[in-house]
Order: C-alpha cells, then structure tokens, then sequence
C-alpha cells in the first residue's frame, strides 16, 4: 500500500497529490493552460491587430460601458475567491463546505454569463453590431465569446463535479477533479484580467 | 512511523494537527490587493485627460502585477515543486506574446 491511503483508512492530508494518478492529473492540466495561453494568446493577437478596423459600424469606444465591464470582472474576481475557499475546505476534508463554495463559484460563474449575453444581445440588437459588422466586431466576439464558452464550459464542468461529491464523496480520486477545475476556474480569471485590461479599458481609451 | 502514528492517533487530536492547513487570511490579502489593481486601472481609464500612452502603461503594469500575484498564490506557483508548471506557464506566455508581438508588426508596420 502505498501513502494513498492512511493506515487508519482516513484521507490523506492533501488528497489530490496522494496518488501517482493526481499528481499526474496536475501536472499535465499545467500543461494543458500552457497551450491556453498560447490559444488565447493568438486570439488577443489577432483583437489588437484589427481593433481599430469598425468598417463605419460602432467603435469601442462608442460600445463599451463600463459600469458592466466592472460587475462582470467584480463578479469573476469573487468566484476565484470562492474557488480557493472551496480548495481549503478541500484540504481540511470538509465535503460540506467544499460543495458550498464549489455552488458558489458556480452560482457567480452563472451571473457572469448572464451578464455577457445580455451585453452580447445589446450589442446585437440595438447597437446592430454583430460578427458581420466589421473586422473589430469579428475580432471582439471571437475574443470574448471564446473566453465566455470557457466559462460556460467550467459551469457545466464543476456542476457535475459537485453532482459526483455527492455521489461518492471526497476520495483521492474525487479530489484531484476538483483541484483541477479549480485551477481551470482561475485561468479563466486570469484571461479576463487581460480581457477587461486590453479589450475594454484600451477600447475606451482609444 | 507508522507505531508511531497510531499511538498518537490514540491520544486524540495530535495527528490531526501534525499538518498545518493554511487558513484564509493570505488569499484575502491578494483579493483586496486585485480589487485595487483592478479599480485603478478602471479609474485611470475613467478619468480621462491622461496621456494615451501613459494610460496603457498602467493597464498594461496592473494587469501583469494581478496575473502574477493571482498565479502565485491562487494557483500556488510560488509553492515547491511547480518547477515544470512555471516553465509550462513561461513557455505558453512566450508563445502568446509573440503572436501578439508579430501580429501587430505585420499589421501596422
């Protein structure tokens, strides 16, 4: 038997490294978000080459309202937070508070994307600025939308990872599941710092 | 070891406590220390009248510094043994700068 499990059959103290297989889970999800970076990295290439080209359709200056960028990154910025208070319940093997704050983060990841498709929508329908309308509008929705699928992908991801803590409870293979989503849930923030910095914020500055 | 663990685990919460499990305080820090990098960079962009150039700079300086300091403590980067993340990381933002960098010297040069 190896130090997976403890002699007295409790949880190891960090249960996502006791197994050669979490370990290894870890490690190549680094990996994985290295090669993120270099996809997003070409997207946001791609935003800052063509953002100035509006072909006569709405400018990002014109767009672009503040107060909504601030909630959506306020709302973001709290569910990394969440996500690392539900990686410390993780560590004290506290499977009730882990689920809670795993909803939490959850419930935040949610509001974020009610927030981006009610811009999306504006954007669409009253400001008639869709992917079509020019190369700025092409660069931003693929820029954005692609970091909201990411978003929306790890909402339908810790779900079911919640839906499993229920069903089999907080294992050495349930935890490195959850340790990992919760380092793709900060990913994600850390893109939307760029995103917020240089899509929004320089779009208003021009 | 392993007598020795029982007999502790025998007198109650000793084993439990051998391990030191980090509480909430630091990650607070870095949550307040991002609010305000985020604030000012909105404020700077809020309050116009400053140079354009001058203006990115900042967004540029407090987006890096909220990356770092989320990547070391959130996603414990700074910890031991995150050798191969770091280079991962490294190597990834490499990689996407100079897209970046490339990109827009092909478009506006």
């Amino acid at each position: 038997m190896s130090h997976a499990e403890h002699v007295n059959g409790e949880l190891p103290h960090e249960p996502e490294k006791a197994t050669l297989e979490g370990r290894n889970k870890v490690l190549g999800f680094w990996l994985f978000l290295g090669g993120e970076a270099v996809l997003f990295g070409t997207l946001f290439a791609t935003f800052l080459a063509l953002r100035g080209q509006n072909n006569e359709g709405p400018t990002a200056s014109e767009l672009f309202s503040l107060p909504i960028t601030a909630a959506a990154t306020l709302i973001l910025l709290v569910s990394s937070l969440t996500s690392v208070f539900a990686i410390q319940a993780l560590h004290r093997h506290n499977i009730e508070k882990l689920k809670l704050w795993l909803i939490v983060t959850v419930a935040l990841g949610l509001g974020f994307l009610g927030l981006e498709i009610y811009e999306f929508y504006e954007y669409i329908v009253h400001e008639s600025f869709n992917m079509k309308t020019s190369a700025f509008s092409s660069a931003f929705y693929t820029l954005v939308g692609f970091h909201g699928a990411h978003v929306a992908f790890g909402v339908v991801w810790i779900s079911l990872l919640i839906a499993q803590l229920y069903r089999k409870g907080l294992t050495v293979v349930t935890a490195p599941k959850v340790y990992v989503s919760a380092m793709y849930w900060h990913f994600i923030d850390v893109v939307w710092v760029f995103i917020f910095s240089v899509v929004y914020l320089l779009g208003k500055v021009g | 070891m392993t007598a020795n663990q029982s007999s502790n685990a025998n007198e109650g919460p000793t084993v439990k406590h051998r391990h030191r499990v980090e509480g909430p305080e630091k990650h607070i820090v870095v949550f307040i220390f991002s609010i305000v990098l985020t604030a000012i960079a909105f404020a700077a962009v809020a309050a116009g009248g400053i140079n354009t150039a001058f203006t990115i700079i900042i967004l540029l300086v407090m987006a890096v510094l909220q990356v770092f300091v989320q990547m070391g403590y959130w996603m414990h980067l700074k910890d031991k043994g995150h050798l191969m993340p770091i280079l991962f990381m490294i190597g990834g933002f490499f990689v996407a700068s100079t897209c970046i960098v490339m990109a827009l010297f092909w478009v506006w040069w």
